[in-house]
């Protein structure tokens, strides 16, 4: 628990004035989930990935997705070795315990599905032969918002895979001037300590996974659910996956707070980053964002 | 979700608004008028969220108002005057509405307001405009309560309709004052069919008839020829040279022998002329509410209540009558000024000629017949003296100058004769089964005392048959009901429509504004419930309140969630004495986020929230504990002893 704590704040000493976001990442690496960083280009989201990756000490891999990407640039090729007649795969990037997927809404929908299905089925199959994927896996995807030129929107469904959504957004201004004056964060990151040993992180995760969750917190959860799909606020309501969800992301959080049971707190503190990008708000003039954070206001405790 | 407040006191005053829309038709334009602009006042000022005037302004501005209302009906009370003031009030009273309990007020006002319509019209379209007030004044109740204003209509009708049961035995149960509240003298008194109490033929230019529906008939068994229907309102017996009126001449008897002949058994309703009721020839019983009077004629028996009515009647095809005219009787009916010679010469002259009276009669039609007279609706303005000017001049006229000739002539041949104006015919609504008797179906024809009784002769009839076959309107063309924009006749769907306007108001008129005490008081017996009293009208209300509510109720408590158990019940109240506090809490707050926002309470009382917070969470979320665990009742006892005084309240606006 020491190498966790530890962790948040190296991050927060890198990436200035984000403590909520930071420790949502965190629980979203420890809940064993894919995380989508969605903002505009420039406000600190690679260096997030990277750091993460450097504190947690994991072997770590960046794809910048382009719209000429092909399935086989990310997933491995298997190679003819003429002098030992015979194939070998040559894995790709995917094979990493944290594959940054930097700006995954400019590739093609076939490279974001291959991806978003090694993301689901934690392996790879090519060419017939099934290829376990380093454990623990995760995949940091940066995405630029909608709106923006040359960018395939990822579907509904596959948003679904990510575990939850945040953005960064601009720092505060006081963030922002120390930012100015400490100059570049690529040296900071080089210098950054790795807080957990090999296997940790994983242990960590177990840990996390057995955070009790107790009928009444259940319920609690379940209303939400159901408030979901009254077809007021939103399109569709949520899925049971995203109940799951739902309590995976408020279990790490609850560990991060060194609880051993899960509060109503802490759904509510996870809830919007891990439903906005699974709704689509039905009300005019109000993101899934603020529909998600309205839902919260309405159900009760009990 | 919550509905904006604003949105729900808009809507209570375009509710009020909309509700007394059908008074501009009643009460001096400017009252309704002015209300208008009051309720305009008030929404601009909540528009703006502007502070409300003083009571002292308000007390000062309401003076000139009552005041003109005064001035122009000389009367703050009746009908009138109450309905105006009360308008003029809740005007004023919107002008001091500020809280939810205000806003409450003001929509009561209108629930009754929305009532006052039906003092002075109580037909189908004013019930229909007050079921569309109930909703829009039910709607502005739901949005006031806070429901989301997407869903509020919906509430709304299942409000209505949740009351409509209660509504229904209200109306059967509620016991009924003799005579309808509202029949007081109201200040203007408008003519309701198309007679008048005197007769002078060739006044009148031109008659224009109008369509609008005089009264309706209900036949039970046979139903009765168009040719048979002549309803009898007035009896003119003296004539000046040129104007019929009623003289007075003791009647010989009132009560007619039926014959051995057929009976025609019917339902009226009608609104008297002068306490008379439209009845048909050879009246031999009058049900409830009327009496039979002189002339054959039919009265209200309370005949000063000008108020529409139902009643019952039999008429007979021939009646016997019971005494002979006497000396007095007979001079009354042979009666003639000095006016008309050629006429009296006429009549005279065919006395001379033929003894037996029946073949005077006779020789009388066929001479009539024989005289060229045309009928129209426009003739020619008569003078001097108008039945010798009808009869050997312009030989143009109506059924009035027939009539008014023939007497003439009759009485100059010897035959007592009088003059009886009503209605002829009627319309046929065969979907509801009832005539409809409108005011251009009025008609003057004449009865001649023969053989012992009075016969009735129509000399229209004679000269213009079709008149009594077929409908003015078919005679002629102006008279035609015009659709007021097309300017053409009317396509036959509009005749169906009509027809089944007339039918849904006949229904309204039989079954809801019929029922009087009287036939409270039958449905009461046939219910074996005895008189209507407070004992039996109790009865009614409880047995049949409780067989129409408990069905809804059950519906509802089996619709309803589980029982709320003692974590959930607490839970709730806990949030809800936080509220009452002044403390915006929320159900769906967390623990952390109550303890924060009580901050403002009493440190005691902060302490005895933390420990009961801390206890409900601990128990629920860390322990697992079930809600049928046995502390939780030490809890919600705790939860309900929990009660932190008001805060300190905020300042009231006008919003």
């Amino acid at each position: 628990m020491q190498s966790i704590s530890f962790a948040y704040r190296q991050l927060n000493a890198l990436i200035l004035g984000k403590p909520l976001q930071i420790r949502l990442a965190l629980t979203c690496v420890l809940a064993g989930g894919h995380l989508l960083i969605e903002d505009v280009p420039g406000v600190g989201k690679t260096t997030l990935a990277h750091a993460l990756a450097g504190v947690l000490g994991l072997d770590y891999r960046r794809v910048q997705f382009t719209s000429d990407l092909l399935p086989a640039d990310m997933l491995g090729v298997s190679l003819f070795r003429p002098d030992e007649g015979r194939f070998e795969f040559q894995p790709g990037p995917v094979f990493s315990q944290l594959l940054l997927a930097d700006e995954i809404n400019r590739a093609s929908p076939k490279v974001q599905s291959a991806l978003l299905e090694a993301m689901e089925e934690r392996q790879v199959s090519i060419d017939g032969l099934t290829h376990a994927l380093p454990k623990p896996f995760f995949v940091i995807a940066t995405q630029n918002p909608d709106g923006q030129l040359g960018t395939f929107p990822l579907p509904e469904s596959q948003l679904d895979r990510f575990l939850m959504r945040i953005s960064l957004g601009y720092p505060s201004p006081e963030s922002e001037r120390a930012l100015l004056l400490a100059g570049d964060r690529r040296q900071a990151l080089s210098a950054l300590p790795v807080a957990m040993k090999a296997g940790e992180l994983l242990a960590l995760q177990q840990k996390a996974a057995q955070v009790t969750v107790s009928g009444a917190l259940a319920d609690y959860v379940l209303a939400l659910l159901l408030a979901s799909r009254k077809r007021e606020l939103f399109m569709h309501g949520l899925s049971p996956r995203a109940g799951l969800a739902i309590l995976a992301a408020a279990r790490a959080w609850a560990m991060l707070d060194g609880r051993d049971h899960v509060l109503p707190e802490d759904v509510k503190a996870v809830f919007v980053a891990v439903c906005a990008h699974r709704l689509q708000s039905r009300l005019p003039g109000m993101n899934s964002i603020d529909a998600a954070q309205r839902l919260l206001d309405h159900v009760p405790l009990a | 979700m919550r509905s904006e407040p604003r949105l729900a006191h808009f809507a209570v005053l375009a509710a009020l608004a909309l509700t007394v829309l059908p008074l501009f038709l009643q009460l001096p334009p400017w009252v309704p008028l002015l209300f208008a602009l009051q309720l305009g006042g008030r929404a601009w000022l909540a528009w703006q969220g502007r502070q409300l005037p003083h009571r002292v302004w308000l007390l000062l501005a309401m003076i000139v108002p009552v005041l003109l209302l005064w001035l122009s009906l000389r009367t703050l009370v009746g009908r009138e005057g109450g309905v105006a003031l009360l308008l003029l009030l809740t005007g004023f009273k919107a002008f001091e509405t500020v809280t939810l309990r205000d806003w409450r007020v003001l929509l009561g006002l209108g629930f009754f307001l929305a009532a006052t319509p039906l003092l002075f019209d109580q037909s189908l379209p004013s019930a229909l405009w007050l079921l569309l007030s109930l909703f829009v004044l039910t709607w502005a109740m739901v949005l006031l309560a806070g429901v989301d204003s997407a869903a509020s209509p919906r509430a709304a009708a299942l409000a209505l309709l949740y009351a409509m049961p209660l509504m229904l035995l209200l109306f059967v149960a509620m016991p009924r004052l003799p005579g309808p509240l509202w029949s007081m003298p109201s200040t203007d008194q408008r003519a309701t069919s198309g007679l008048s109490d005197s007769l002078a033929p060739g006044s009148i230019g031109q008659m224009i008839p109008s369509r609008e529906p005089a009264f309706t008939a209900q036949f039970r068994g046979r139903q009765p020829t168009r040719e048979q229907l002549y309803w009898r309102v007035m009896v003119f017996d003296r004539f000046d040279g040129a104007r019929w009126t009623a003289g007075s001449v003791p009647d010989n008897g009132t009560a007619l022998l039926p014959g051995a002949t057929e009976v025609l058994a019917y339902s009226v309703t009608a609104t008297p002329f002068k306490g008379v009721l439209p009845v048909l020839e050879h009246a031999v019983w009058a049900g409830e509410g009327v009496q039979q009077a002189a002339a054959q004629l039919v009265r209200r028996i309370d005949a000063r209540n000008e108020a529409r009515l139902r009643y019952d009647v039999r008429s007979v095809a021939q009646a016997a009558y019971p005494a002979a005219l006497n000396a007095e009787q007979r001079a009354h009916y042979l009666q003639l000024p000095a006016a008309n010679l050629r006429t009296r010469q006429q009549g005279e002259f065919f006395a001379r000629q033929f003894r037996d009276e029946a073949g005077r009669l006779a020789a009388l039609r066929a001479w009539l017949q024989q005289q060229g007279l045309r009928y129209t609706l426009s003739p020619p303005l008569l003078q001097g003296d108008v039945v010798d000017d009808f009869l050997f001049s312009s030989r143009q006229g109506f059924c009035e100058h027939f009539a008014s000739a023939f007497a003439t002539l009759a009485r100059a041949a010897g035959l007592p004769a009088r003059i009886v104006v009503g209605f002829q015919g009627g319309e046929f609504n065969a979907g509801g089964q009832f005539w409809l008797v409108r005011s251009s179906d009025a008609h003057a024809w004449t009865e001649v005392w023969l053989q012992g009784r009075w016969q009735r002769v129509d000399p229209t009839v004679l000269v213009a048959p079709s008149r009594i076959v077929s409908e003015v309107g078919e005679l002629v063309p102006e008279a035609q009901a015009v659709l007021p924009v097309l300017g053409r006749r009317p396509p036959q769907w509009w005749h169906t429509v009509q027809a089944q306007w007339q039918r849904a108001g006949f229904v309204w008129q039989q079954w809801v504004v019929d029922y009087d005490a009287q036939r409270q008081q039958s449905l009461f017996q046939r219910l074996g419930l005895g008189r209507v009293g407070v004992g039996s009208v109790m009865t009614v209300l409880l047995l049949g309140g409780a067989l129409l509510v408990l069905p809804l109720l059950l519906w509802l408590l089996w619709r309803r969630p589980p029982p709320r158990s003692y974590p959930v019940r607490g839970w709730q109240l806990l949030v809800s004495r936080l509220q009452q506090a002044g403390v915006a809490a929320q159900a769906s707050d967390t623990p952390a986020q109550l303890r924060d926002k009580a901050a403002l309470l009493a440190p005691a009382l902060q302490q005895q929230l933390a420990q009961l917070l801390a206890d409900w969470q601990r128990w629920r979320y860390a322990e697992g504990a079930a809600d049928a665990d046995p502390r939780w009742r030490g809890w919600w006892w705790q939860v309900r002893r929990f009660r932190p005084p008001r805060l300190a309240a905020k300042k009231r606006t006008g919003r």
